[in-house]
């Protein structure tokens, strides 16, 4: 089964079936229904786009190359499907606080967890790069002309 | 189609002190992005784009052709230096260009591949510059019927000819269509498929969409194979200072001139895998380099000779400037770069369509100097700091990936001030970590995500002319029926041979040759 699952065959069962849950979804909303001035309903194109994901998701359960299994796959673990999504709540994590309490102050923080947890091992390198290139990317905005987040210390700094 | 006002206007706009420093800016930061293993050229231009709409439209363009041009010649440096190639188009050059370092030649090899890139890039930018508005004028006399296949048959393409598997290439593209149906009808403005969201009803902007694909995507798969890998140090021994450093033995112009052969056969078959969209460098580069070997047995391509590094090199180069032929002549991109150049343009209110050269003549024609100009700038660049960027290749990806998480959240956030776009780019990011373990490529859905408006409101505008008449609406012409039996004929053809599993198995033969 476990292997079945990383099969091409068993990646398109589970695409089918995601790309049909999402047709019935559009077809049982009321706003796929109504009507415009052109003839289209709202719910047509969006509709052809999930029927053609379909039918492509069918040919590639039953194509030539269905039993192949997926390089990509094969060392996929829970464990990094959990890494993907825990790396994506740290990130949003990381903007949430960034808004809060300014760019200048997170990110050095950020990027020292994010160094270390990928592997960094001199404590001394990895905070000089934290900090210069923070310091760096807020000066590069500044002169673009972008404000990035000064948080707590906007009453503070002088720029 | 000439505008001699139109050319003087671009000249106005391009040339200025600070369009010539963002093109600098942009090579320097290509060529690096280039030569860091794990970046690509889609990677570098996506995390730049959210910079670009505080600049002129020339400027962005500077920038963000520069950084194309430069990663695309950056990757041969890591090539080189110590066989890993910078970017996925330069794998070919290892073969010939390492073993060349081995025999003490690196430098030779480093400005072979230099003088190669510009040779092709320069080239196929003339060939750009002659044959977009030719193309254009033909598209001006499409109508909305035919501006619907031609979309179509680009879809097609993009799916057929993209990655080994075509079914996957379709869905992405199907995919991407769907992506671009969500938010505000385009005809009737009303709001569509945002899943009770009320910030989806602007729908998905390009950008957070791009960089979570193209970044995060590839950023996520880097650091979760590091994390797989910890504590297996990847040593590098070759000592590049005697590489790239001044010390070895230098490109002669006898040498130069013996690979012109080599170097039209990477400008001719770069250019049209540049020009076909769904191809793009990669196949540019190896299809050329086996070309090459195939014409000239007697050169023994493979055995580490300059032949080897100029096919490759002007190969890959050769697909910059015939990538934006497409984007130009029918608002389609040819690559996922020229995808994110155009949604530069459409950042500056210059949405790319078959209109293109009637509307922004002066944009177009700016379009056209800057891709000439950053071949000058590249070379400048390449010869002058490659020993830094073999240096720089070498940056551990402890350090990168968190960079460019940083870089890609504050720069999806920074250019509408909208925390929700962060929220689309993370989610985004996400789906592309999902295609790309599931080997389903990402060009097709960015491409035609960019180009649904473009199709929906074409079907729907010929179908009001013909007063609902379906059958009227999409065969009233023979042009319409040509593009249609061509979509049929070329996804036979591809399906049939498996035009798109050739290409992609081009680079293993070629190993496997070569060992």
């Amino acid at each position: 089964m476990g292997k079945w699952l990383k099969c091409n065959q068993g990646v398109g069962v589970i695409l089918t079936s995601l790309f049909t849950a999402l047709l019935i979804y559009i077809e049982l909303s009321p706003w796929a229904h109504r009507k415009l001035r052109d003839g289209f309903t709202l719910g047509f194109f969006p509709a052809v786009a999930v029927g053609l994901s379909i039918f492509f998701s069918l040919i590639i359960i039953f194509d030539s190359r269905r039993r192949e299994v997926l390089q990509g796959l094969e060392p996929f673990t829970f464990t990094s499907a959990l890494s993907a999504v825990l790396a994506v709540v740290v990130s949003w994590l990381y903007f949430s606080l960034m808004r809060r309490i300014g760019f200048l102050i997170v990110t050095p923080f950020f990027l020292l967890l994010a160094m270390f947890a990928l592997g960094a091992q001199s404590w001394r390198n990895t905070l000089l790069v934290a900090v210069f290139m923070t310091v760096i990317v807020y000066g590069i905005f500044r002169v673009m002309g972008i404000e990035l987040p000064l948080g707590i210390l906007s009453g503070v700094l002088p720029f | 189609m000439f505008q001699p006002e139109a050319i003087i206007e671009a000249l106005h706009m391009v040339v200025s002190w600070s369009v010539l420093y963002w093109l600098v800016v942009g090579v320097v930061i290509g060529v690096g992005v280039g030569a860091m293993p794990g970046l690509t050229a889609a990677t570098g231009v996506a995390i730049m784009l959210p910079l670009t709409f505080t600049m002129s439209t020339a400027a962005a363009l500077g920038l963000l052709i520069g950084l194309y041009k430069g990663a695309v010649y950056g990757g041969s440096i890591s090539a080189i230096s110590f066989a890993t190639p910078g970017t996925p188009e330069a794998a070919a050059t290892i073969y010939d260009g390492h073993k060349l370092m081995r025999m003490g030649q690196g430098r030779k090899a480093a400005l072979m591949a230099l003088y190669a890139s510009i040779t092709g890039d320069t080239l196929s930018d003339l060939i750009t510059i002659g044959l977009a508005p030719a193309l254009a004028l033909v598209a001006l006399k499409f109508g909305p019927t035919e501006r619907f296949w031609l979309v179509v048959l680009a879809c097609t393409l993009l799916g057929a000819l993209s990655g080994a598997h075509p079914a996957k290439g379709m869905l992405s593209a199907a995919l991407g269509i769907f992506i671009g149906t969500v938010g505000t009808d385009p005809v009737g403005m009303v709001s569509r498929m945002t899943f009770g969201l009320w910030w989806l009803q602007d729908g998905i902007h390009l950008i957070p969409m791009m960089i979570g694909v193209f970044a995060i995507a590839r950023m996520l798969e880097g650091a979760i194979e590091l994390l797989r890998k910890r504590g297996v140090a990847r040593k590098v021994k070759e000592s590049i200072s005697t590489a790239l450093m001044k010390s070895g033995p230098g490109l002669t112009f006898k040498e130069y001139i013996r690979t012109w052969k080599e170097m039209l056969i990477g400008l001719f078959v770069g250019s049209f895998a540049g020009m076909l969209p769904g191809l793009g460098a990669t196949v540019g580069a190896f299809l050329s380099y086996s070309v090459a070997k195939q014409v000239s047995p007697k050169k023994q391509i493979g055995s580490g000779v300059l032949e080897g590094v100029a096919a490759a090199e002007s190969g890959n180069n050769a697909t910059v400037g015939p990538t934006l032929i497409p984007l130009l002549a029918f608002g389609i991109p040819g690559s996922s770069t020229a995808a994110l150049i155009g949604g530069a343009l459409m950042l500056q209110g210059a949405t790319p369509s078959p209109r293109m050269f009637e509307l922004y003549p002066a944009v177009v024609y700016s379009l056209f100097i800057i891709l000439l100009a950053g071949n000058f700038v590249n070379l400048g660049v390449g010869r002058v700091f490659a020993g830094f960027y073999a240096r720089l290749g070498q940056l551990p990806r402890q350090i990168l990936i968190p960079l460019i998480f940083m870089m890609a959240i504050i720069g999806s956030y920074a250019f509408r001030g909208n925390p929700y776009d962060v929220v689309v780019m993370l989610a985004c990011g996400l789906v592309g970590y999902g295609m790309r373990i599931l080997r389903i490529p990402d060009a097709p859905l960015v491409i035609t995500f960019l180009i649904t408006p473009m199709m929906e409101a074409n079907l729907r505008r010929a179908l009001l002319i013909n007063r609902g008449d379906w059958f009227q609406a999409l065969f009233h012409s023979p042009l319409a029926i040509g593009l249609l039996i061509a979509c049929i004929v070329l996804t036979f053809l591809a399906i049939r041979f498996e035009v798109s599993k050739r290409l992609s198995t081009v680079a293993p033969k070629v190993t496997q040759k070569n060992s």
